[in-house]
């Protein structure tokens, strides 16, 4: 399994359209994806899972790949969070 | 193929199908009927009829809005084997739907997806922080 730790930096934190941004990518891979905040862990693929995780700027989101692809996973959805869901650019 | 149709008081539907393409970023195959507030509702069963023939092929789902309200009583009479009414849409619901619609699931399954997907997208936030802490 891969996994990365990432702070949360466009100011929006996790909304809808980060969330689909975010869920639209982590469906290209065929790796099972989770995003771990708190006690909370979500599957990366569900839209409305990232929701629930209410995560906000400045919260630390790790990023756990398990599949054949797991490598290439976590490094571009990590690039989306680096890059703030190019909200901010 | 799951078709659908929004049909709302006033034009919620057509705000939430341009919401959800907002968030989504695709343009989405989803027709909306704004429920007409004068007249006997006849026009509205007319376009109905019309979306249900011209989907004849397809299976079909017509959110509405609030149970009890006229764009569900007047849409429960087509309900049939490919053809089922789902009140209370919200956007958590309709974004279930969206990613659910092209899925290999039965129809009905969905419909039950889609049902969990709007209930879970209510809370009372403090409540849901408290749980979380």
């Amino acid at each position: 399994m891969m996994e990365k730790t990432l702070v949360i930096q466009n100011k929006l934190g996790l909304h809808a359209r980060a969330a689909a941004k975010l869920s639209h990518l982590a469906n290209m891979f065929n790796s099972d994806i989770y995003l771990v905040y708190d006690e909370d862990r979500i599957n990366a693929k569900s839209l409305l899972g990232i929701l629930t995780l209410a995560a906000t700027v400045g919260n630390d989101i790790t990023i756990q790949a398990l599949g054949d692809d797991e490598q290439e996973a976590v490094d571009a959805l990590g690039q989306l969070f680096q890059n703030k869901f190019d909200e901010e650019n | 193929m799951i078709k659908s149709l929004i049909i709302t008081h006033g034009n919620i539907g057509r705000e939430m199908i341009e919401v959800a393409e907002t968030i989504l970023e695709i343009k989405l195959d989803i027709e909306s009927i704004s429920f007409e507030w004068k007249g006997d509702g006849s026009s509205m069963i007319r376009q109905v009829e019309s979306f249900i023939e011209r989907n004849k092929a397809n299976k079909v789902i017509i959110f509405t809005d609030m149970f009890g309200g006229s764009p569900m009583n007047i849409t429960t009479q087509f309900i049939g084997p490919n053809v089922e009414v789902f009140s209370g849409i919200n956007l958590p619901g309709l974004l279930k739907f969206l990613s659910y619609q092209n899925k290999k699931i039965e129809f009905r399954e969905i419909i039950k997806v889609v049902k969990k997907g709007a209930i879970d997208g209510i809370s009372i936030i403090s409540e849901y922080l408290g749980e979380k802490k």
